[in-house]
């Protein structure tokens, strides 16, 4: 038996299957992809979250107008770190704000106005994006039509996602709509002006504190030309002229394979899987691309112009963690993409969990990890807390939800959903990577966390 | 504003606001009754603001509570909550979705409990679309006391009502009532829950120490009376009025000389103790620090937003320090908001402009008309700052792009002295003539 039972779970035995320990030659995954058990202190999000703030929320010209109460479009403002180089979606939150007389006689006309209203005020939104949050799918609003109207009305896209944040088990199906959305309404609806034999674009890839300005410039620099990044500091005219690429790369292999899959369902693009984190992994990619577009020679120019740079920088932390243990926490395919780039700086991850993981992400932490490592699906807070006292890592890899949790008990925290001090991706990205698992390791406030009259209830006088 | 769509809105949902007042309570767990996102973004603007976890539950709805009603999920969700926590209470928060869906909360909690059980749950009612977070602290906190709330012999204490204030402002009322040697009930405090420190080995109780008593919010029927901080948060002393015949005082927040004094003399009146030396002396401080900066600060036009209570406050203050409120604007109406503006503009012969139920990019209109040297509100109003390049002095709630506002008071003559401070330092920190500041 490989499933673990931890002590806070004894009341809900339900957990067990969703905790594994790494058994080599009897490999079981954790169950995964299914309702959370009520009131078990999960840390996950809703459908919403992942359509709103993970896929859609990045494009920088598109008008983010949260059709809902007042919420759910407080919660996205500026929260998640997917910087652009526009002020529009950071800087600007846009609600319907229903009230209960929108709940009572339906909130379609304050949609179709705030839609009109945002855009006479917002010229330079490319396009409007309404997001239908819980209380929306139960008055039944038909935002389909609604959007219909308003594009005519305004001549510029709108498009509605029903990401209600109640359909699913988690953010993941918010990801799922997301792209299908964006594919079935907008994909193909645009030629690019010109098409080169070198177009491909980085799917899933949100720039997260400005990842997508380092791997981007890697790839330009081997003669690709990207066509589009889906969708870290995307404009909304980036996204039509997609199904043009001769290549798609997927980073983010939960939230955005789905329309890579469906570019290549109906257009024929091939595409190919990408860790473009840690210094091995990202060369990788780059030999990848390299090899599909014949351009291996400028791959391995820019690798080596890379590595010449940024290696002995990841040397120099490598002398300073080597031997550190971590725990992994994310969304999901960060915990596998992390697993290699941190064996690079001599760090052994021993425990990693997701909050909306399906089959493919844990085996693929499982093709990575050694025997005795425990994977866990869907944690809940007192799942984190009795790992995190119970094995003590050297580190935790987590988000802002468990950030303040891991202090009180003593240990050094990442926050990698944001990123400290970002980027994270691409050879330079690592290195910031580095530099903050050292600060957070090695800073001296840890040692105060003893004190030294624990036991004695006086101070020791020398 | 005749617009129907929202702009910049400084306002949240009503469980936000009922999760802060559950998270005042000892060994009170929050549950959301509702889709997950409902508990993961309130969870996630606690701990950017005050830096600290909050665990709250949820009993995760779907698509199946849509089509059979949410009963199951609840009752599930209180029995794992209990079983694995064992909290004294549990908070219940209802969400668009389970009012929509028309569950019986009541009825649920009420069934998931077995006779003798030790455990009450708090049923508040607290959908999204209607009010905002600060009825969502009113319905919770006043739920706390009408389930918990009991006659018994009198206590010969002062309730006081805080509403959406930091650990800073609770610490530093709880300090001026030591001066008094007034006892009290807090409702509710986050002063320890939220403002939690790194013990010797990183040893962590399950539930935060700290917060009120249970027994005190039982006991809080047989005190003196019952005092507002924030009158958003004053329905609960209307209920203990009622019910109980505990006098309520529902005053503006003692923010500035003359709220403060009321405050002061609030607390005197009902607790029949003499103002001491040593709050005259704070009160003393207080008048010394408006006087040293009365000629930095004379005239100075100040755009101030945010929680009502808080709002008119600061405009009080402010004008009482020489300055010039230009704008208050708050998202959440309520009614004594525009009287005390309007009250502080006769007083001062000032023109201040009150913006009321509204957003920010309205209020950002006004400020470009009437003017501003300085912005009081919270870290929302950064990029309005930026775009008129003046300081933002960092005050509310939330506060996520500055660390520590949540540790300092605002309240009471000493928080009034650190905002007045905070509030010139930011005028001679921006483009002041740094020749006129060599004394």
């Amino acid at each position: 038996m490989t499933t673990i039972l931890p002590e806070c779970d004894i009341p809900i035995p339900q957990r067990r299957p969703h905790i594994v320990c790494h058994e080599p030659g009897n490999m079981v995954l954790p169950l995964c992809n299914i309702q959370t058990v009520p009131g078990d202190m999960t840390e996950r999000g809703c459908t919403f979250a992942g359509c709103r703030g993970v896929v859609g929320g990045p494009v920088k010209d598109a008008i983010q107008l949260v059709h809902g109460p007042i919420g759910c479009a407080y919660y996205t403002w500026g929260t998640r770190r997917n910087l652009s180089d526009m002020k529009l979606h950071r800087k600007y939150c846009f609600s319907t704000d229903l009230t209960e007389e929108s709940v009572i006689y339906g909130g379609a006309k304050k949609l179709l106005n705030s839609i009109i209203e945002a855009h006479e005020l917002f010229p330079e939104g490319k396009a409007v994006f309404v997001y239908s949050t819980c209380v929306v799918g139960l008055i039944g609003d038909d935002t389909e039509a609604i959007c219909k109207q308003a594009s005519e009305k305004i001549g510029i896209p709108v498009v509605p996602f029903h990401c209600e944040g109640f359909r699913g088990v988690s953010q993941s199906l918010g990801h799922h709509i997301a792209n299908r959305t964006l594919f079935e309404k907008v994909v193909g609806t645009e030629e690019p002006e010109t098409t080169t034999p070198y177009d491909m674009c980085i799917i899933g890839e949100f720039n997260i504190d400005g990842d997508a300005w380092i791997v981007k410039p890697l790839f330009e620099r081997m003669g690709v030309r990207v066509l589009s990044v889906f969708t870290g500091n995307a404009s909304f005219s980036d996204i039509p002229p997609m199904h043009r690429a001769k290549l798609n790369i997927v980073q983010c292999q939960r939230s955005s394979t789905y329309i890579a899959k469906m570019i290549n369902d109906k257009y024929g693009i091939p595409y190919i899987n990408v860790s473009l984190f840690g210094m091995k992994q990202t060369a990788e990619a780059l030999r990848d691309v390299g090899k599909f577009f014949h351009l291996e020679e400028n791959a391995e120019k820019v690798i080596a112009e890379e590595l010449a740079r940024y290696q002995p920088e990841i040397d120099h932390y490598r002398k300073r963690l080597d031997g550190k243990k971590c725990f992994i926490y994310q969304g999901a395919p960060r915990a596998w993409h992390w697993i290699e780039p941190m064996r690079e700086l001599g760090i052994e991850t021993i425990l990693t969990a997701t909050t909306f993981g399906h089959k493919d992400d844990y085996e693929k932490i499982m093709s990575k990890v050694k025997p005795g490592h425990i994977c866990i699906d869907n944690p809940n807070a007192l799942e984190i807390e009795e790992y995190l006292v119970k094995l003590k890592p050297d580190f935790f890899i987590g988000g802002l939800k468990e950030k303040y949790l891991t202090y009180k008990l003593g240990i050094p925290f990442i926050n990698g959903h944001s990123y400290e001090e970002g980027p994270y991706a691409g050879f330079e990205g690592f290195v910031n990577f580095a530099r903050d698992i050292d600060v957070a390791v090695n800073s001296p406030v840890w040692k105060f966390v003893q004190t030294p009259y624990l036991n004695t209830g006086t101070m020791e006088v020398s | 504003m005749a617009r129907s769509v929202t702009i910049n809105p400084p306002k949240m949902c009503q469980p936000m606001g009922a999760i802060l007042a559950y998270m005042g309570v000892h060994g009170c767990v929050p549950l959301v009754h509702g889709s997950q996102g409902c508990s993961t973004y309130p969870r996630y603007n606690i701990a950017r603001h005050f830096r600290e976890s909050a665990e709250v539950a949820v009993s995760s709805l779907a698509e199946d509570a849509a089509i059979y009603g949410g009963a199951k999920n609840l009752t599930e969700a209180i029995k794992n909550v209990k079983s694995r926590l064992n909290p004294a209470l549990i908070g219940i928060c209802t969400t668009c979705m389970s009012e929509t869906i028309g569950d019986d909360v009541k009825l649920i909690a009420k069934n998931a409990l077995v006779p003798g059980d030790a455990m009450k749950i708090i049923p508040a009612s607290t959908p999204s679309y209607v009010g905002t977070h600060l009825t969502g602290y009113d319905n919770a906190l006043r739920t706390l006391l009408e389930t918990l709330a009991a006659k018994g012999e009198p206590n010969n204490k002062i309730n006081i009502i805080t509403g959406v204030i930091n650990p800073g402002d609770i610490r530093e009322i709880k300090n001026m009532l030591r001066i008094m040697n007034v006892k009290s009930i807090f409702l509710t405090d986050i002063s320890e829950t939220l403002d939690t420190p790194i013990m010797p080995g990183g040893h962590k109780p399950l539930l935060p120490d700290g917060g009120t008593l249970p027994s005190e919010i039982v006991d809080s029927a047989n005190s003196l009376g019952t005092i507002t901080l924030c009158r958003t948060a004053g329905s609960a002393a209307v209920y203990l009025k009622n019910k109980f015949n505990v006098p309520a005082v529902l005053d503006p927040a003692p923010i500035g000389v003359v709220n403060t004094d009321r405050f002061v003399q609030n607390i005197s009146k009902l607790s029949g103790a003499p103002i001491p030396d040593e709050i005259i002396r704070e009160r003393g401080r207080l008048i010394d620090s408006m006087v040293d900066v009365h000629h930095y600060m004379f005239g100075r036009k100040v755009a101030i937003f945010g929680d009502p209570d808080i709002v008119s406050a600061i405009v009080r203050f402010a004008a009482e320090a020489g300055m010039n409120p230009t704008v208050a604007m708050t998202a959440t109406r309520h009614k004594d908001f525009a009287p005390d503006i309007k009250a502080v503009n006769s007083e001062y012969s000032v023109d201040t402009q009150i913006l009321e139920g509204t957003d920010l990019y309205e209020f950002h209109k006004v400020v470009k008309t009437h003017g501003a040297e300085l912005i009081v509100g919270n870290s929302k109003g950064k990029d309005i700052a930026d775009d008129e390049n003046v300081p933002l002095v960092r005050v509310g709630f939330p506060v996520y792009d500055r660390v520590g506002v949540y540790r300092y008071p605002i309240i009471g003559y000493n928080g009034s002295i650190y905002l007045l401070d905070q509030m010139t330092n930011a005028i001679l920190g921006h483009k002041y003539d740094p020749n006129k500041l060599h004394q």
